[in-house]
């Protein structure tokens, strides 16, 4: 998945584990940036009575660079406090929650959101109220009413931290089964029989932290940019997690206490870098690791295990020039690492400096399009991925194709990348209902009441 | 003068901030008195390696870094008393 239960350690820890980021300027509000930061990676929607919500153990951040350093200049950070209404029942709501500030809401969330620039922070909000999770029918019948009414704004900004549904879609169960991509079946070394893709995440929720701000907000220049060209207009996104740097379980309390600093142990920039090019015995080290600290990963990046895997997987002639193709992988170094330095792309860049760093890079000049194409980049379209990313994006899609060879062009003008390279997919598409066209831009979660079981079929 | 009171603390607070190092010089044995600047709050102490003398102190959002063979050899021999 994009990120989801990426890594060994990560994997068990899912309130600190960030899933997804998205950051894009829309139609909607032209002059603003959005940025959306996944947490709580497959919430089942029925899954009570201990509901999902954001650990109040834990910090999330989203961090912007608007210079060359790589570093946060900009970060958003966002602690969350729990509460108990009633002690005594065992119940997440005690009737319908019909507003977020209803006493039947019995386990609300509130968190505090602090600005910190230049070593300066500000407290932009505190004591913010999430909305509850869909729990059902009867418990939240109005929820898209409960989810506006967690909309805050201060000032110019926009913030929202709650559940909401899972936009990203891929197909795991064929991917992490040997590569398998269903539509694709009777190529792969081990043939089956085509399938349209399964999309594994289809109906499960996330806990989305959403922040809408001007885009003089987060540029170097703190103005809106729109010469496309200049360095000033583009800016590095990505999202951390931290947690005390120890815990000690506290029996009285029965739950663990921390002491000493908040360290880092999740991040995430631009999708699948964890999930698909780092080792599994990095990834947790990749995970505490700060994004300009990358170069030692670059290695992975320039040589794909993934693009070596294809042409065993998909034998004959199927990705031969792929095979054939020995190089360092320099188009997935910039899209990835550096962004896209001027002249590889007509009227395009979003380069960040030569330092080698994960972060999605969003070109702030470039104006949002009215008819996305969800293939970004590759399909012509600039404002989407690796251009930030939008909701819609299929980085799954455009991922896989980019390391199948279709993107080496960018670099190396001789190469012909294989016919299969454009053609790869694992047939998975967004969920209408996943998406919404205003903040914060992902649709109302699944309710519980409302979620049918799934199927399984262990022959 | 205790042995506590000749030590001098550097810390350094905040999230994502470089613990603080501290080298100590180790006076003799006897027995400690709080100071005004003592903590107030849980402590967490941690050795990692028995071998040197880096003692690791968890106070609230802090990490404190102390050089101190006689204290680590302390807690050591406490610590394996048991």
């Amino acid at each position: 998945m994009s990120s989801h239960r990426e890594a060994p350690e990560m994997a068990k820890d899912p309130v600190a584990d960030s899933t997804d980021v998205y950051a894009f300027v829309s139609p909607d509000k032209p002059d603003t940036v959005k940025i959306i930061a996944n947490y709580i990676p497959l919430q089942q929607p029925d899954g009570g009575p201990n509901f999902y919500e954001f650990g109040d153990d834990v910090a999330y951040d989203i961090n912007i660079s608007h210079t060359t350093r790589a570093r946060a200049d900009i970060t958003y950070r966002f602690h969350f406090t729990t509460k108990i209404r009633n002690p005594k029942t065992f119940l997440y709501n005690t009737g319908p929650i019909e507003n977020i500030r209803d006493e039947t809401w019995n386990r609300p969330q509130f968190y505090k959101v602090t600005r910190i620039e230049n070593g300066r922070s500000v407290v932009l909000g505190r004591g913010l109220t999430c909305p509850p999770v869909n729990v059902g029918t009867r418990s939240t019948p109005e929820y898209a009413k409960l989810a506006r009414q967690a909309v805050h704004t201060r000032g110019k900004r926009t913030f929202f931290a709650g559940q909401r549904a899972d936009a990203f879609h891929v197909d795991l169960g064929s991917i992490f089964d040997l590569g398998g991509l269903r539509p694709f079946n009777k190529a792969h070394a081990i043939p089956l029989e085509k399938m349209d893709g399964i999309n594994s995440v289809q109906a499960y929720n996330v806990h989305s932290i959403a922040i809408q701000v001007p885009i003089s907000d987060l540029t170097r220049k703190h103005n809106r940019p729109t010469d496309v060209m200049s360095r000033s207009s583009v800016i590095g996104v990505w999202t951390d997690a931290s947690r005390r740097k120890s815990r000690m379980f506290d029996s009285r309390k029965g739950k663990y206490v921390g002491h000493g600093p908040y360290v880092q142990v999740s991040r995430l920039g631009n999708p699948l870098v964890n999930e698909v090019l780092i080792p599994m015995a990095e990834k947790d080290a990749w995970n505490a690791d700060a994004p300009r600290e990358d170069k030692r990963y670059a290695k992975y990046v320039d040589k794909p295990e993934l693009a070596g895997l294809l042409p065993v997987l998909y034998p004959g002639d199927t990705f031969a020039n792929l095979r054939a193709y020995k190089k360092p992988r320099a188009d997935l170094n910039a899209i990835l690492l550096t962004g896209i330095p001027s002249g590889v792309v007509d009227g395009f860049q979003n380069y960040t400096g030569p330092i080698e760093s994960d972060m999605l890079r969003l070109n702030v000049a470039v104006p949002p399009s009215k008819d996305e194409n969800k293939l970004g980049l590759i399909g012509k379209d600039a404002a989407g991925f690796p251009n930030g990313r939008r909701v819609g994006d299929d980085v799954v899609t455009i991922e896989l194709r980019a390391i199948a060879g279709v993107t080496i062009p960018l670099v190396d003008k001789d190469y012909k990348p294989d016919g299969a390279a454009s053609a790869v997919e694992d047939g998975t598409s967004t969920d209408p209902k996943t998406v919404m066209g205003s903040f914060p831009y992902l649709g109302t979660p699944g309710g519980g009441y409302q979620t049918k079981p799934g199927t399984t079929d262990s022959k | 003068m205790s042995d506590l009171n000749r030590r001098k603390l550097l810390a350094v607070t905040g999230m994502g901030a470089v613990a603080g190092s501290v080298a100590l010089v180790a006076g003799p044995a006897s027995a400690a008195v709080r100071r005004s600047g003592s903590a107030q709050e849980p402590v967490v102490a941690f050795v990692e390696d028995h071998d040197s003398d880096e003692l690791r102190l968890m106070v609230g959002e802090r990490e404190l870094v102390v050089h101190d063979r006689d204290l680590v050899t302390r807690l050591l021999n406490a610590a394996g008393g048991f």
